[in-house]
């Protein structure tokens, strides 16, 4: 009865061994969407997704609980730390229960799949869709969960919901070798994956405000200052915050 | 490389000592129960933790039946299955999935789609499904499956990078063949450690109270089904004997007659549970019923449908039919649609459902004046129905027209 497709294995050896070596980072804010420094809103912060382990050298992923442990604790204090500089407070959601608990990850979920359709369809060039290529141009950026939001639990005591997903895969000593040995054989092969975006969402309407994604970022986030580096990056830009840009954020 | 050497030996003695297993006889006992199992080494901490943050989601999925009832039989089952001390390791998530599978995840959470239910016919045929998951799990089998796989790209990355050196017609050409060997055995691996969870679970079936034959009955049914969807829709009968390339599991044939040879003969005489089964899955029977007939799979419908007819259509499951064959909607499907609901309306005139499906079909093959009746009737039944409004216009009360 388990399942391992036989798409999973195939797609892990091509996706994998043969990426793109291509670092891209894209930010979008929703027209007409401005959130001033100190104007005194509330962002619901709710729980950052946060994976952390190595790349075998076949490109699987192979998570790392201990890695994963340290790097949500040192990101939940980068967080705490850069609420100062985000201009507005930052409160984490509360912890729900029952049917609240239901409509909390149904709407993690929805976020997730709309932000990768943006990620997919708008940001960056592949299989980006030609209306958006054409939003892209009019500087177009629209995006909604629905209206449903508001039901979230303690939406009503909040102004905006700040979503944030980080996944980081360490290349391992085997990966790094096949690089090094791929590189005279003329095949490109990355060792290491680094992705992540974060999200602002409107707690009345469920417009998408701002989302900000980044397929090769910097910062060790299993250590403090590389946490510290890399909150900065995933929120860089964000509306509002008094430092806009970061020297530290070329790719 | 030399992992991937390794990795190949131990498959050959995986193969011989699956093929030992098949053909000694009966499924030996389950070994001692070891206690409580914590994961060990990176990798299965790692296994472990995703495997936490998958179930955190699940808890609160709105896919998960709640329905308290239900789990608890689920639940009672597993245990008598696999013994009360063993079963303290699983939590069981019943998904509204409508589609015959079970998982079990490292960590000890165990998925049941609903699919499943709707297919079993008895309690021993849920708990050789419990067991075998249960299997699954107590070998970690998805933790050696995820080694093997990294082995398996770990090698053919290096190989990938070797043909592109060498970059002649023979370094591609023997890359190509070396990546068939190893997926071939990637998945020959994976349809071993199945056969392996398949004695598994018809040992811990054996030390059970049930009927350890009805193994054998879960793949012949699934067989049946099969080829009446195939028939249906008229494509060619499946080959239940070809293992083919990619295949995640060892065919339904060999399943069935693997099970027949590792059931217990001393347990023949034993109960299956089959009154207890139909009971716990009464109350969601209808709703299960409704997610399969939408599946637009006529033939497995109509298959589960008559299975789940042999002691007579009761008004629930004639209202099912006379759904799946108002849903393909010929002319003639119609036609007999409408005998379905009119039969389940003879055997309880107080199902809404009934008279409006009824209603409906009659109204499209002609006969007016009978189905606004129907429909009036439901609209009795159920005034306060979400399509009371669309009804209506179908079937304006007396007078109003």
């Amino acid at each position: 009865m388990k399942f391992l497709g036989r798409a999973v294995v195939t797609c892990l050896f091509a996706a994998c061994v043969i990426a793109p070596a291509a670092g891209q980072e894209r930010t979008a804010t929703k027209g007409g969407f401005n959130l001033a420094s100190q104007s005194g809103k509330t962002i619901l912060l709710f729980r950052p997704t946060v994976r952390v382990g190595v790349q075998s050298t076949g490109g699987m992923f192979e998570p790392n609980a201990d890695w994963t442990d340290q790097a949500r604790k040192n990101i939940d204090d980068a967080l705490a730390k850069r609420q100062q500089t985000l201009g507005n407070k930052v409160v984490a959601a509360p912890v729900s229960y029952g049917e609240q608990a239901q409509l909390v990850e149904e709407y993690s979920a929805l976020f997730a799949a709309v932000s990768q359709s943006v990620i997919q369809y708008q940001f960056f060039v592949g299989n980006r869709l030609s209306t958006k290529k054409r939003d892209n141009k009019a500087d177009v950026f629209e995006w909604s969960l629905g209206s449903g939001v508001a039901a979230l639990p303690g939406a009503k005591d909040a102004d905006y919901a700040l979503f944030i997903w980080n996944k980081d895969a360490y290349g391992s000593t085997g990966r790094k070798l096949l690089q090094v040995a791929a590189a005279f054989g003329g095949v490109g092969v990355t060792a290491g994956e680094h992705k992540g975006y974060a999200g602002l969402v409107d707690l009345k309407t469920g417009e998408l405000l701002w989302l900000n994604a980044d397929g090769a970022m910097g910062g060790d986030v299993r250590e403090i200052d590389g946490a510290e580096k890399r909150v900065g990056q995933l929120l860089e830009e964000f509306p509002g915050s008094v430092q806009p840009k970061l020297a530290s954020a070329q790719p | 490389m030399r992992k991937g050497v390794a990795g190949l030996v131990a498959t050959t003695v995986a193969v011989l000592s699956s093929a030992a297993y098949a053909a000694s006889n009966i499924a030996p006992l389950p070994p001692p129960y070891i206690g409580a199992y914590q994961p060990v080494g990176v990798d299965e901490i790692g296994a472990w933790r995703e495997a936490d943050e998958d179930e955190r989601m699940l808890v609160n999925s709105p896919i998960v039946i709640r329905d308290e009832a239900l789990n608890a039989y689920v639940r009672q089952v597993l245990c008598n299955t696999v013994g009360n001390d063993r079963c303290k390791a699983a939590r069981i998530y019943i998904m509204r999935v409508p589609v015959f599978n079970a998982s079990m995840s490292p960590n000890g959470t165990m998925r049941v789609n609903s699919g499943l239910l709707l297919r079993m016919r008895n309690e021993a045929e849920l708990a050789t499904i419990l067991g075998h998951e249960f299997g699954h799990f107590e070998r970690r089998h998805t933790l050696m499956k995820w080694k093997a796989t990294r082995s398996a790209t770990d090698l053919l990355s290096w190989a990938q990078v070797f043909a592109a050196l060498g970059n002649s017609y023979q370094s591609h050409t023997n890359f190509n063949d070396l990546e068939l060997s190893v997926y071939g055995r990637i998945y020959r691996f994976g349809r071993d450690q199945e056969r392996e969870a398949d004695a598994l679970g018809l040992g811990y079936l054996n030390a059970s109270a049930l009927r350890p034959q009805a193994a054998s009955a879960v793949w012949q049914n699934l067989m049946n089904e099969q080829e009446a969807s195939a028939s249906a829709k008229g494509v060619k009968k499946p080959n239940f004997t070809k293992i083919a390339f990619f295949a995640s599991h060892p065919p339904e044939g060999e399943r069935a007659a693997a099970m027949m040879t590792l059931a217990d003969p001393a347990g023949e005489n034993r109960e299956n549970g089959a009154a207890r089964y139909a009971a716990a899955l009464a109350p969601l029977l209808p709703s299960f019923l409704d997610d399969q007939i939408k599946l637009n799979d006529f033939g497995a419908s109509d298959y589960i449908l008559s299975a789940l007819a042999i002691n007579g259509w009761t008004a629930r499951l004639l209202l099912a039919r006379g759904d799946l064959y108002r849903a393909r909607g010929n002319p003639r499907d119609l036609v007999q649609a409408a005998e379905f609901y009119g039969k389940a309306v003879e055997v309880d005139a107080t199902m809404p459902e009934a008279q409006r499906g009824l209603g409906l079909s009659l109204i499209k093959t002609g006969r007016r004046t009978e189905g606004q009746a129907a429909l009036q009737r439901y609209l009795e039944l159920k005034p306060n129905a979400a399509d009371a409004a669309m009804i209506k216009m179908l079937a304006p009360a007396a007078g109003g027209q």
